[in-house]
């Protein structure tokens, strides 16, 4: 039941869409059909699109792991560079991604490092947030117990620390899939030509070129693609903290 | 400071920041080899008293004496990791003080010892509350402390739970007769298990009162109904 409801909830949604895009013409809402003509028609450069978006998604993310999880492991031992350094943190996430999209073509040029950029500047935050509160959240109680035996900073840091903020992690990763492919979309609409050809890009030509349904069906793409790398996170969080963690097996 | 003193408080004082003294000029000796329980009415500084006692808190002026030996503690909650197996939480002390020699062989018979020994590859969500209280127990005693040191141990588990454990604990106590210090709101366990009974109490905390608790050794479950030790709880009741 709770496998098949998503289902049928789509199979409506299709059937709804269906029924109203005989009302309207094509450039402002073409049927299921000519959207799905679109992904498995010949000569598309659809799936290309999607590799080259996947693959700033997915560098994107990376990028934002290594930027944010290092940035809440020196939070953590440096409390004055949080004080320091988390407002502005913060303020970035305030800036829309699109205004700061065409400054970083102008830093870094056409093409997939903006959309890589984009992807981990949308990314980054939800999972700096979530590891620095993880790491701060050892109960009390844990953390004497590593007091009263010693235990070395590092050790304190390997064997309690980055354990239980492990889970906190993760659901920020989880967000964090999901806005790197947004990220990356945006990076394109703005800085790819079309050459290799993206997601973003294509949807943006698309538009211009009034062919709405090659538009649905980039968007249809994309969607997948965020649910692709939220899927590769859920794995990796059941493999890591699934046996111990209620969040990691549900 | 007593002779046979394993751990000594003289003149001791600590206070939270911001906060008024919960101790000014504290002055309390725990022996060698024996039971101390510490008790009052909450808030009145029990639990601050162990760490400080243990070397987790240090006192704002006056001096713990001894209290830099081997020590370990058992905490109120079982306070295991969760993602570490049995037998890895037990032995985390060895694993943090870098003395690994014959780990394997001792954390099993650290399990053994309470219990718990076909358990060892479980992880603690497994484990019922009082399984996860003896392997907190376990992992106390693996580094053979000479000061163990306990945070109302048994006040999280069931009645029947909290007898058994408890029977457990004094038959180990009985084979190492290491000094221990606890702290419980229950006057009724404290006079069971300990040889001395420490009331505390007052702003800023002082000992109000200090009892020898006078029933042989070794001591089985049937005390629980015996005379002698409901006297000596209600002695030790109209002191609170």
């Amino acid at each position: 039941m709770r496998r098949l409801l998503p289902v049928l909830v789509a199979l409506g949604i299709l059937g709804i869409w269906g029924l109203l895009s005989t009302r309207y013409p094509p450039v402002l809402l073409p049927s299921p059909a000519e959207v799905a003509q679109e992904l498995v028609g010949p000569h598309n450069r659809l799936w290309a699109a999607a590799w080259t978006t996947f693959f700033s998604s997915a560098l994107g993310l990376l990028l934002a792991l290594g930027v944010g999880l290092g940035g809440a492991l020196a939070f953590q031992r440096f409390q004055w560079l949080e004080w320091g350094l988390y407002p502005f943190a913060l303020a970035m996430q305030t800036v829309p991604i699109v205004i700061i999209a065409p400054l970083l073509v102008v830093w870094l040029g056409y093409g997939v490092p903006v959309a890589v950029a984009t992807a981990a500047l949308l990314a980054f935050f939800p999972i700096l947030t979530g590891a620095n509160l993880g790491l701060r959240s050892v109960p009390q109680e844990q953390l004497e117990l590593f007091q009263l035996h010693g235990a070395s900073r590092s050790k304190e840091l390997l064997l309690l620390r980055l354990p239980t903020a492990l889970p906190f992690l993760f659901s920020g990763l989880r967000t964090a899939a999901g806005l790197s492919v947004i990220g990356a979309v945006v990076g394109e609409f703005v800085g790819s030509f079309g050459d290799p050809p993206s997601l973003g890009a294509l949807a943006m030509a698309a538009l211009r070129g009034a062919r709405t349904e090659a538009s649905f069906a980039a968007i249809g793409v994309a969607t997948f693609l965020a649910l692709g790398l939220f899927a590769a996170v859920r794995w990796a969080e059941r493999r890591m903290i699934g046996t111990w963690h209620p969040g990691g097996s549900s | 400071m007593m002779a046979d003193g394993a751990l000594s408080f003289s003149d001791l004082h600590f206070h939270w920041p911001d906060h008024p003294p919960l101790f000014a000029g504290l002055k309390l000796v725990f022996r060698q080899g024996e039971i101390t329980a510490v008790v009052g009415e909450s808030g009145c500084g029990k639990s601050t008293l162990l760490r400080l006692a243990a070397g987790l808190l240090s006192p704002t002026q006056g001096i713990v004496s001894g209290g830099a030996s081997n020590r370990s503690l058992v905490f109120q909650s079982p306070n295991l990791l969760p993602w570490r197996t049995v037998a890895s939480n037990v032995g985390l002390p060895l694993a943090l003080t870098g003395d690994g020699s014959a780990s394997t062989s001792r954390v099993q018979a650290a399990l053994d010892a309470v219990g718990l020994g076909h358990d060892g590859e479980k992880l603690p969500r497994m484990l019922s509350g009082g399984m996860q209280m003896r392997a907190g127990l376990a992992r106390a005693l693996i580094t053979a402390p000479d000061l163990l040191f306990m945070d109302e141990p048994f006040a999280a588990l069931d009645a029947l739970t909290r007898h058994r454990l408890q029977q457990d604990f004094l038959a180990l106590w009985r084979a190492r007769r290491h000094t221990v210090v606890w702290v419980t709101h229950d006057i009724d366990a404290a006079v069971r298990l300990s040889d001395r009974v420490v009331v505390l109490g007052g702003q800023p905390g002082i000992v109000q009162a200090e009892f020898l608790v006078n029933l042989p050794r070794p001591r089985g479950a049937d005390l629980r109904h015996d005379p002698r030790t409901s006297a000596q709880v209600q002695q030790i009741e109209s002191a609170l």
